[in-house]
């Protein structure tokens, strides 16, 4: 007993921290937040097709995800993805909050009926600091989520 | 003998539950055979002076709009059916009115397409003193089929039933407007103050009389002394302790009712924000937006919360708990809401505390509906919530909350083409919706719609009559349901006028224009409210970061309101004010591009002089320059 329960528990000493550190990539669907406006059609070319824009932001209709019906998409002045923004197909597989990143580790806030999870999240180093938006009417599965890099402002974006 | 117990098991309950079956039952047979419209229906034909009458309930009550009532209690339905094909109609049309004797008593008439779900594609809703409502509607346009007439107690004492006419007839003798035009004065803001004024907001606090105007920095209380004629302005500036730090996106709004004025500059993910209950002399800081609102091209609104009305508690309880449930959690008796673009949709968040403090943003619409940048909110006397957006698809569109601020519905403004400024809307007393826009082909329209914005009708190209082919910053404000006032900056010139200005300069001088419409919208009177002074020459860019120095000095709109006589005023960004400027704009030889502009960004107040406001209760009172 005390053999396999010592092995089992370094184990999880092991894996734990891990586990309970998972964040949230800075992408959706390939699309990665810091991508140059061409590298970004090209896989946008590939998952979806063009529906509109508006102030520089593109929807595109995802073609053949199961899960998620359009994306919105956004690029700062050096033509870079500032943010991508994912709405799930209301009749297709759902999607947890928790597949999004470790809901323990997320900021939550609002209640029935306007749910909300943050993270934010600083990678390489501290080079890249992004938010994670999860947001739905459900309390376990979302309608739409997006990623948002900080620090950067729109294409179109125009100070007062 | 089990029939007979069964038998007998009914007739106890029957002897146990008949007294209230009984009420239920006279209730039933009270509303609707004592208070239904006798008769209740009628069928006409494609003939000229084919006609049907009906007598109307009788009932008194007082409610709010079409929204707010209920049926048998504070309104009833009577149904016409046109027979044979709406061809059988051509220049014939369907005639519907009510009358009454009592001219203190206001009953109110909608005709809806159909059943009472339908669209309401005609409506008249003329305050007291009046004694009836008449609409006439072309079957060849709205088809022929069921029509069902809806008529409301606006305000009506008992002892005073309606009756009601609809009749086929020809139709009226198609007028423009009659009667007087208004005139306006312009009042530039001291050297000094408001020197640095692009995109101004407007209040009007009908507590104490003053204006409020806010723009970039500045918030301003300006005064007008009526004792001389002209009445002469003392602006003061009046800023908040936390809105004059930093300014991106300022807002000022002014809830006119309770006289609440709330300052907003954009901070990130909210505002810094303040209000104050006396027009500057003390502000409170508030929370500034909703948590977690959007980061761009914020707005602040508010007005009543939308609640049951006492009969509307009878008929749907549990609709209404909700609805209590977003209510007013302090003294103060209206919401203010905020809302802003955020990534891929658009958010607005409730206070129901007057402004202090703001819930989680909901969202309102995601790219997949609408443009992220919106309009400014409006709130109905009902307390239904509307955001415009320029650019819903292939129309404008209009953004609706029925339940303060929870969820949203996002109707298109049909018949309209999107285009690069904002949008307006303009709420009249009793619910009637003026959607100012400016078309995909730069004209300046107007559109109505007495369904929250389910349907629209009177789209009009009210720059005609000064052949207006370019306009920017359309505004509206409404008072009584069937007067409207429409700001817009506009030039006959034709071209790119809110362009980058990147081949031969546009050529053109700007002024502000106000429409105003005094029947719902049926005819408006234009009026050239800068005469003899351009507002700008050359473009007025409206396509952000890639517009020419001096030509954004106007920023994104402007803005219009209207005081408790009924006075209209209009906030405006002068961007001409010297005079070899103005003396160009005056000169029709002389150049009109950017190169001649002053691209200043002075704070300027339209107040009208003369003519019937917005409220006809005032009208005894003529309005005195």
């Amino acid at each position: 007993m005390r053999r396999a329960v010592l092995p089992a528990f370094l184990l999880f000493s092991i894996i734990a921290p891990f586990a309970a550190a998972r964040q949230p990539a800075p992408q959706i669907l390939g699309l990665r937040l810091g991508m140059s406006y061409d590298q970004a059609h090209s896989r946008l070319n590939e998952i979806g097709q063009f529906k509109s824009e508006d102030e520089g932001q593109q929807v595109w209709t995802l073609t053949r995800d199961r899960r998620y019906q359009y994306v919105i998409i956004g690029f700062d002045r050096d033509r870079q993805v500032r943010y991508v923004t994912a709405l799930v197909r209301p009749d297709g597989k759902p999607v947890s909050y928790a597949e999004v990143g470790d809901i323990a580790h997320a900021a939550r806030s609002g209640g029935p009926g306007n749910f909300r999870y943050t993270w934010k999240v600083s990678d390489k180093g501290g080079r890249l600091e992004y938010l994670v938006i999860a947001k739905g009417k459900g309390q376990r599965y979302l309608d739409r989520y997006a990623v948002k890099r900080l620090g950067v402002e729109s294409e179109t974006e125009d100070r007062d | 003998m089990s029939n007979t117990i069964a038998g007998g098991a009914v007739r106890v309950l029957w002897l146990k539950l008949h007294p209230g079956i009984i009420l239920a039952l006279a209730v039933f047979f009270f509303t609707t055979l004592v208070f239904a419209a006798t008769p209740s229906s009628s069928t006409l034909n494609p003939v000229n002076g084919s006609s049907a009458t009906w007598a109307g309930s009788g009932i008194a009550g007082a409610t709010t709009d079409e929204t707010t009532c209920v049926d048998g209690t504070d309104c009833d339905v009577y149904t016409i059916t046109l027979t044979g094909s709406p061809a059988n109609y051509k220049g014939l049309v369907l005639a519907i009115s009510i009358s009454h004797q009592n001219k203190l008593n206001d009953y109110d008439l909608y005709v809806h397409k159909g059943d009472l779900t339908g669209p309401v594609i005609a409506s008249s809703t003329a305050g007291i003193p009046e004694t009836g409502e008449a609409v006439a509607i072309d079957p060849t346009v709205s088809g022929t089929g069921l029509y069902t007439v809806h008529v409301v107690d606006s305000n009506v004492l008992p002892g005073d039933p309606y009756s009601g006419v609809a009749t086929i007839t020809t139709p009226p003798a198609d007028s423009p407007a009659h009667g007087t035009a208004p005139t306006y004065a312009n009042y530039q803001s001291p050297p000094g103050l408001g020197d640095s004024s692009g995109e101004p907001s407007i209040g009007a606090n009908f507590n104490s009389g003053r204006i409020m105007t806010q723009a970039v920095f500045d918030t301003l209380q300006v005064t007008f002394n009526t004792n001389t004629s002209p009445a002469t302005a003392t602006w003061l500036l009046k800023d908040g302790p936390n809105t004059d730090i930093i300014t991106l996106d300022p807002i000022l709004f002014t809830d006119s009712l309770t006289g609440r004025t709330v300052v907003a500059q954009l901070f990130g993910t909210t505002s810094l924000s303040s209000f104050t209950d006396n027009d500057g002399e003390t502000y409170t800081v508030s929370q500034g937006g909703g948590i977690a609102s959007g980061v761009d091209h914020e707005t602040v609104g508010g007005g009543p919360f939308r609640l049951c009305t006492a009969d509307q508690l009878v008929a749907t309880p549990l609709p209404c708990a909700q609805l209590a449930v977003r209510g007013p959690l302090t003294q103060y008796p209206h919401a203010v809401y905020y809302a802003s673009q955020d990534i891929g949709d658009a958010e607005m968040a409730l206070s129901q505390d007057g402004g202090l403090t703001y819930e989680e943003a909901h969202p309102m619409y995601t790219l997949v509906d609408c443009g992220g940048l919106h309009g400014h909110i409006k709130v109905s006397s009902s307390g239904i919530v509307y955001v415009p957006n320029k650019s819903c698809g292939s129309t404008q569109g209009l953004i609706v909350s029925m339940d303060n601020g929870l969820t949203f519905a996002v109707e298109p403004v049909t018949g309209s083409t999107p285009n690069s400024s904002d949008p307006s809307v303009g709420i009249g007393s009793k619910g009637r919706v003026y959607f100012g826009y400016v078309a995909g082909d730069g004209h300046p329209h107007i559109t109505v719609s007495d369904d929250q914005g389910r349907s629209w009708h009177n789209d009009l190209d009210v720059g005609v009559p000064f052949s207006i082919r370019n306009t920017v910053f359309p505004e509206v404000v409404a008072g009584d349901n069937d007067r409207a006032s429409f700001f817009f900056l506009g030039t006959p010139s034709a071209g790119d006028g809110t362009g980058a200005d990147t081949g031969i300069p546009f050529n053109g001088v700007w002024h502000g224009y106000i429409a105003t419409t005094y029947n719902g919208g049926r005819t408006w009177f234009t009026v050239d409210a800068t005469p003899n002074d351009a507002v700008q020459l050359g473009v007025i860019c409206t396509q952000g970061t890639t517009c020419p120095n001096g030509t954004r000095n106007l920023l994104d709109f402007n803005d219009i309101t209207v005081d408790k006589v009924g006075r209209v005023f209009t906030a405006y960004t002068d961007g001409c004010i010297t005079a070899a400027c103005i003396a160009k704009g005056n000169d029709p030889a002389a150049s009109h591009t950017r190169l001649d502009n002053d691209g200043a960004t002075k704070a300027t107040i339209i107040r009208q002089s003369t003519g019937l406001g917005l409220f006809k209760s005032q009208d005894g009172t003529r309005l005195q320059p």
